[in-house]
């Protein structure tokens, strides 16, 4: 027995191919949300794990320091870092900005870690160029994504700092490439008020009779040094020392200081589960429209092919080809058109990925899954179809 | 010769009630193998009806009908599959060709042996077998599109004779052809019927081919009426064309 599906196809292969070129483009912007949401978590993932910590700490009841704002005194890691259990704590601030590069603007989360000794938790875990920072000031590490070049100048805030080193895959949760610094420079851009906010400060503090008395000025000078600068940290970053119960040092820590801790699964929870979950289901609500869509142009066009063919149908039956026969060649051409569909869809997404602005991050396992999503669909769709040809009449081939 | 279809009293009524149609009211007919017969009437009075019936595409409401020694129909169907019936014992010829636009010449024949279950080779040796009978082997490879009319309708009574039916039921096969074509293919059939032994029902209104029938059977009112044409070859003639 020959293929009739087969047949039909290559008898009008150039309506076929440019239905399943059409259907396949709708595939792969399908494909691509669906990676555009594997890449969000991937991101989400990725800044958990690079920030090398096992337990973060922040300030209490807040869901800091990525999905809300938290704010503790640096000093907070002395006591932790002390506690039994802990390996190594260091404050680490985080603060997303525009930066002005080379006439552009550049988006970037601002990191500021302790750079004082190798391995402490908040740093770039790996560098792909150049050194870590080992100055005090003005030594910032850059992920390769914001542009940034080793000896580029860059000015945050008030200050001008020289990359010295290039990482890869540092991004916040939102997708911005990481700026390190010195946990000082980092907290100087962060809390310290621009000059004008400083003058008027300073000069309501000298109007007061209470922080600068009469004929004290010492009084004036002490009051403005306490002003100036800042020792607070977004979060504190804990490792636990080996062989120790990450949930047990965390509730530890609960019970001694007035602060949140969060583990890493808690984190990612707050990061998967709160942070991506409604662009999680913005997208899902994507993937279902277009799923209802291309469930729509395949029936539409199966259902078309078939009406064409009705006599066919009628002489095909008349002559005794069986219900089976005719239902699988309709089939057929359903499952062809979402094979060809398919393909071209995982050739667009795989092609178009690099040039989104965030991560697409296509899994083979989401193609297999999208792959047998469209066979289904396709199936589904050419139901309609089947049916309409199944309630053809073989006497309607012979003239009434 | 020996006995192509019989029918005996075949009764078809559409509907029930004060709305019952009355399309047969007792058909009686028999064909012979190899012979070929008319079947006239005017519009309207059962001849589609009858077509359906014998082609077992409609149930007729009782009666009798046989191919060969074989009871089709008693008050009822005797066949558990009409399908492979009409695949295996009976072949359509239509008002147009209605060939399989998507298969070549070949295959469009060789379909038919595909469904009973042969091989493809052993199909498409029969088909080709079949168009050499029909003198369009040389159209073989050719889309249906590609022919003219007169070859597609020898593409279509190669398809319904490729399986070698004892009957071929035929719906008005010169509709649209002039008469010099109409007259082709009446004696194109003619020639079939004997050479494949095949009982050959034509349903016409055409007044050009009535006069080649030996035998015509005039249909009015659901009732058949056989009848000799004026000036119809006589039965000694039987074998010239
Ligand atoms: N499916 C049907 N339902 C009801 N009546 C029908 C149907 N088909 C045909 N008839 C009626 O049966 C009669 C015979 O019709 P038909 O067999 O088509 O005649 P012909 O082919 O000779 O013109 C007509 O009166 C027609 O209206
Ligand atoms: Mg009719």
């Amino acid at each position: 027995m020959i293929s009739l599906a087969g047949r039909d196809i290559l008898h009008g292969w150039g309506k076929f191919v440019l239905t399943g070129v059409g259907l396949g483009l709708l595939i792969g912007v399908t494909l691509s949300m669906a990676g555009v949401y594997r890449g969000m978590i991937d991101d989400a993932q990725a800044l958990l794990d690079n920030s090398g910590a096992d337990l973060w700490v922040v300030q209490k009841d807040t869901l800091g320091p990525y999905a809300e704002p938290s704010s503790l005194n640096e000093d907070t890691e002395r006591p932790i870092r002390a506690m039994a259990g802990v390996d190594r704590a260091a404050g680490v601030t985080y603060l997303t900005m525009q930066i002005a590069h080379q006439g552009k603007d550049v988006r970037v989360m601002v990191v500021g870690a302790e750079f004082a000794q190798p391995g402490e938790p908040g740093q770039p875990p790996h560098l792909i160029a150049g050194r870590r920072i080992v100055q005090a000031h003005y030594e910032a590490v850059a992920d390769v994504k914001t542009g940034f070049a080793i000896g580029d100048q860059v000015k945050v805030r008030r200050n001008t700092f020289r990359i010295v080193g290039l990482t890869s895959r540092m991004v916040s949760s939102g997708g911005d490439p990481m700026l390190f610094l010195s946990l000082k420079d980092a907290q100087e851009a962060q809390f310290e008020k621009d000059s004008d906010a400083i003058v008027r400060q300073r000069a309501r503090t000298a109007s007061s009779p209470v922080l600068n008395p009469p004929g004290n000025p010492a009084v004036l000078e002490a009051v403005n040094a306490a002003q100036a600068g800042s020792t607070n940290v977004n979060a504190v970053l804990v490792t636990v020392a080996a062989g120790s119960d990450p949930d047990a040092v965390a509730a530890a820590i609960r019970r001694w200081q007035r602060v949140t801790v969060y583990t890493r699964a808690q984190m990612e929870e707050i990061l998967v589960d709160k942070m991506i979950a409604n662009s999680a289901r913005q997208i899902g609500m994507f993937l279902v429209i277009l799923a209802i869509v291309s469930a729509a142009i395949v029936a539409f066009i199966i259902y078309t092919m078939t009406i064409g063919k009705i006599r066919e149908i009628a002489v095909l039956k008349l002559i005794g080809t069986r219900n089976r026969t005719i239902a699988g060649m309709i089939l057929q051409q359903a499952l062809g058109l979402g094979l060809i569909g398919f393909a071209v869809g995982k050739i667009a997404a795989s092609f178009w990925a690099p040039f989104f602005p965030k991560y697409v991050l296509l899994l083979p396992a989401d193609s297999v899954r999208g792959f047998l999503a469209v066979m289904a669909i396709c199936a589904l769709a050419s139901l309609l179809a089947i049916h309409a040809a199944l309630k053809v009449d073989p006497a309607e081939a012979i003239g009434g | 010769m020996a006995e192509g279809i019989r029918i005996e009293n075949l009764i078809k009524t559409y509907g029930s009630g004060d709305t019952a149609v009355h399309a047969l009211r007792g058909v009686n007919m028999s064909v012979a193998k190899g012979e070929v017969v008319g079947l006239i009437g005017p519009s309207g009075s059962g001849k589609s009806t009858l077509l359906k019936c014998l082609g077992a595409v409609i149930e007729p409401t009782s009666g009798r009908m046989t191919i060969g020694d074989r009871v089709i129909y008693d008050d009822g169907w005797k066949v558990g599959d009409l399908r492979a019936l009409r695949r295996d014992l009976i072949g359509f010829i239509f008002q147009a060709p209605y060939l399989i636009p998507f298969l070549d010449v070949t295959d469009n024949v060789a379909l038919l042996p595909m469904l009973a279950g042969k091989s493809n080779a052993q199909a498409r040796k029969e088909a080709r077998k079949l168009l050499e009978a029909l003198d369009v082997a040389h159209r073989a490879a050719a889309m249906p599109s590609q022919l003219s009319g007169g070859e597609q309708q020898r593409v279509a009574i190669a398809r319904a004779l490729v399986n070698r039916p004892p009957v071929i039921l035929a719906d008005e096969p010169t509709a649209p052809l002039d008469s010099v074509r109409a007259l082709a293919v009446v004696d194109l059939l003619n020639t079939m019927a004997r050479q494949f032994e095949t009982a050959i029902i034509i349903v016409t209104h055409d007044e050009k081919i009535i006069p080649t029938f030996r035998r015509l059977y005039n249909i009015r009112d659901g009732v058949t009426v056989e009848e000799a044409p004026a000036g119809s070859p006589g039965p000694d003639d039987a074998g010239k064309s």
